[in-house]
């Protein structure tokens, strides 16, 4: 076992490089994991973070205030149009409204009355368009021999629907977007890890001078062969032992509250795809600089496009269909999805071990194509 | 002054024969700007998809929901309503007596919310259906142009805008006799060692800002974005960036005798971070540590670049911008004295 003994000690020469992406992975799952982990039972309404400029100081603007207070949190006033859009574009508040010093006036002319700056970024921000006109065509039904009647109105604002949560795992939510976020992150590591670490330690065994030498030796092609994968194989191991573990450390309490079984046999057929991926790229390059702008494309690439930085949903349909040519798109696949049983998702595992063959067979034939020249 | 022209050809042509630089600072960023734009380019136009609402066949308010474009109305059964709001074929279920019930919070949910509780307030307030006229928007929409890409894309222009970190860091180590065989023989002979590191942060300069060029052409023809309105303030706020990215090396060099790969890692950490404060992984980051601590996003010259960049571009706005240049401009002066102080009078007992 010399062979193995040494891949594994020229591995632990990279040990800098592999603490390196388990340090900032899991700073980031720190970072994340900084909201409270447990979601709440019951149904919230969205709050917008608004400020309110009242110019008009009438029983009708402060009727207005009154009710959007009570339905969005306020975040203090800017002191002109400039300081409101920083306020906006900082995120500090959703929505600036302004009321005019003729706000009744336009009201009863309907007319445009109240000035809106919004955070187009947040689609939530339009419902702050609605409560207004809500309110003033409430206001307008009222009005009746040059009178508006603000206590009906404001009497008639409190009514509300209720709301209940059907189920009673929704609780839970917030632990399960965690575990759904921490697994997605792991391929991106995973895929940087295995081919730039293993990469390098196979350029190390195959370097030109090393090779002469191994052919002259007693050792067997196959016997040597066997040593490296199985070299490999530990040391893809331990690194996704290290990511299962610490999705335990982390948040071991909830594992009996997610469906934990499917994210570590997930993240273990995912381990072997791109391990026969990382077996391709060796056998395609031997540079040490190649094989780092191929760690950093591939696993930064892959992650963009298939739902780890940015959910499916958001990603534009072309960009979906691109994605289904990579293994992370039913890595991530899997992840998303609330199974019964494995079966509900055979697909994307058979999917994933396809992609695990296909590299492995592209892989032999480029070593054996190498070998010829 | 030959001696200065004939330095920065060499030092220009040791950089393009290096392939790791080529890659680093070429194609790296310009590979970043494609992930980017591909994985945000589905965020450009948020709208709000229509909202599955389903109902039974007695509910009274049928032909109201029926009447509002957004909504999907669907008919449902008893024993579905669960199973369609677990699998979200349905995102809320009204009964007849106008109870809602939904799986989760969100954004639909909310609005179905504000459209029910709307029915209910207009029961209750008691007036003729045509006193209403909600066809009448009264508001005035101010909204500031801005979607979260182009905040991503400053955010990255001011990350490889001090990417001359790594060249600052090279520069020294080619001037140091105790870090590259170039060094010990610029120790060795007569040549004027700040001449070489002159000339070497004039390349750096020239060489990130070429990138940044490359960059900034391939956003604007390849992925047809327009993000400078403004020039003045754009460029001196990215001229700024090197030359705040190339000091921060020079001192990140001179400063110990660490190797060079650490010197680096160094280097990258510090970009790292604090592209990572302003807010280029994720803007609740930024966020939050704007409700917390202002004044860090004052301070971190990262946040100065890409929160500059957006204001006068976006928001026309240029009120904070030259207090902004001016802390830069002392976090580079400073950064440079203390390197000077570094560097000056250092020999060697043997090479």
């Amino acid at each position: 076992m010399t062979v193995f003994k040494y891949f594994i000690r020229i591995s632990l020469k990279y040990k800098w490089s592999i603490l390196a992406y388990v340090v900032i992975f899991f700073m980031l799952t720190i970072i994340n994991g900084s909201n409270p982990a447990q979601g709440p039972a019951s149904f919230t309404d969205i709050k917008l973070n608004i400020s309110i400029i009242d110019q008009s100081n009438s029983s009708l603007s402060k009727s207005l205030k009154d009710y959007l207070v009570e339905r969005n949190n306020i975040v203090y006033p800017p002191k002109d149009e400039v300081d409101g859009k920083e306020l906006i574009f900082l995120e500090i508040a959703d929505a600036i409204i302004v009321i005019p010093e003729d706000f009744e006036e336009r009201v009863v002319n309907k007319e445009k009355a109240v000035e809106v700056y919004r955070d187009e970024r947040k689609i939530e921000s339009f419902q702050i368009q609605h409560q207004i006109n809500k309110f003033i065509s409430f206001v307008n039904a009222t009005y009746e021999n040059g009178e508006l009647d603000l206590n009906a109105v404001n009497l008639a604002l409190k009514e509300k629907a209720n709301v209940e949560i059907v189920g009673t795992n929704n609780g839970n939510e917030k632990v399960k977007e965690w575990f759904f976020y921490y697994f997605n992150f792991t391929a991106y590591v995973i895929i940087a890890i295995y081919i730039a670490v293993i990469g390098m330690v196979m350029t190390d065994f195959t370097e030109d001078s090393i090779e002469s030498r191994r052919r002259v030796s007693s050792k067997k092609n196959f016997k040597f062969n066997k040593e490296i994968y199985l070299g490999q194989f530990v040391l893809a191991a331990i690194i996704t032992s290290i990511f299962i573990l610490g999705s335990i450390i982390f948040r071991g309490k909830y594992i009996g509250e997610v469906q934990f079984s499917k994210y570590v046999i997930n993240t273990i057929v995912f381990s072997f795809t791109i391990l026969s991926l990382t077996f391709l790229v060796n056998n395609i390059t031997n540079n040490r600089f190649a094989k780092n702008g191929i760690s950093t494309v591939l696993s930064l690439g892959t992650s963009f496009i298939s739902g780890v930085m940015i959910p499916h949903e958001l990603l534009g349909e072309k960009v979906v269909t691109i994605s289904k040519f990579f293994p992370t798109y039913y890595f991530v696949r899997i992840n998303r999805t609330d199974i019964t049983s494995l079966l509900d998702v055979k697909y994307e595992i058979l999917m994933q071990l396809l992609f695990a063959m296909a590299f492995f067979l592209m892989g032999l034939y480029f070593s054996k194509t190498k070998q010829r020249v | 002054m030959k001696n200065l022209f004939r330095n920065i050809l060499y030092q220009i042509k040791n950089s393009y024969r290096d392939k790791s630089f080529l890659f680093w600072a070429l194609l790296y960023p310009i590979i970043l700007a494609f992930f980017f734009y591909t994985a945000f380019n589905g965020m450009m136009d948020i709208e709000l998809e229509s909202i599955n609402v389903g109902i039974k066949e007695d509910n009274p308010i049928e032909f109201i929901l029926e009447e509002i474009d957004i909504l999907k109305v669907e008919k449902v059964s008893d024993r579905q309503i669960e199973e369609k709001l677990n699998n979200e074929e349905i995102d809320v279920f009204i009964d007849k007596d106008l109870n809602l019930l939904v799986k989760n919070s969100g954004i639909k949910q909310t609005l179905v919310k504000e459209i029910i509780d709307q029915v209910k307030q207009m029961v209750k307030l008691n007036r003729p259906m045509n006193s209403y006229d909600f066809s009448i928007d009264y508001t005035i929409a101010k909204n500031q142009e801005a979607n979260p890409m182009v905040i991503i894309f400053y955010s990255l222009i001011a990350m490889v805008s001090t990417y001359a970190i790594y060249y600052g860091i090279e520069v020294v180590s080619l001037t140091q006799a105790n870090l590259s065989n170039i060094g010990m023989r610029i120790n060795a002979t007569p040549l004027t060692k700040f001449n070489f590191l002159i000339a070497g942060i004039i390349v750096a300069l020239l060489l990130n800002l070429f990138a940044n060029g490359l960059l900034l052409l391939f956003i604007k023809f390849a992925l047809k974005l327009d993000l400078f309105n403004e020039v003045k303030y754009s460029t001196l706020l990215i001229l700024l960036g090197n030359l705040f990215g190339v000091s921060l090396g020079v001192l990140i060099g001179v400063s110990n005798k660490l190797k060079a790969n650490v010197k680096m890692m160094i280097g990258i950490s510090v970009t790292l971070f604090l592209s990572f404060l302003s807010g280029m992984m994720g803007p609740h980051i930024k966020v939050m540590l704007e409700s917390k601590f202002p004044l860090l996003g004052r301070i971190n010259p990262i946040a100065i670049i890409s929160g500059n960049l957006y204001r006068v571009n976006l928001l026309d706005n240029t009120r904070f911008v030259n207090e902004g240049v001016i802390i830069l401009a002392l976090y580079c002066i400073a950064i440079i004295v203390v390197s000077y102080v570094f560097l000056r009078r250092r020999t060697y007992d043997s090479i």
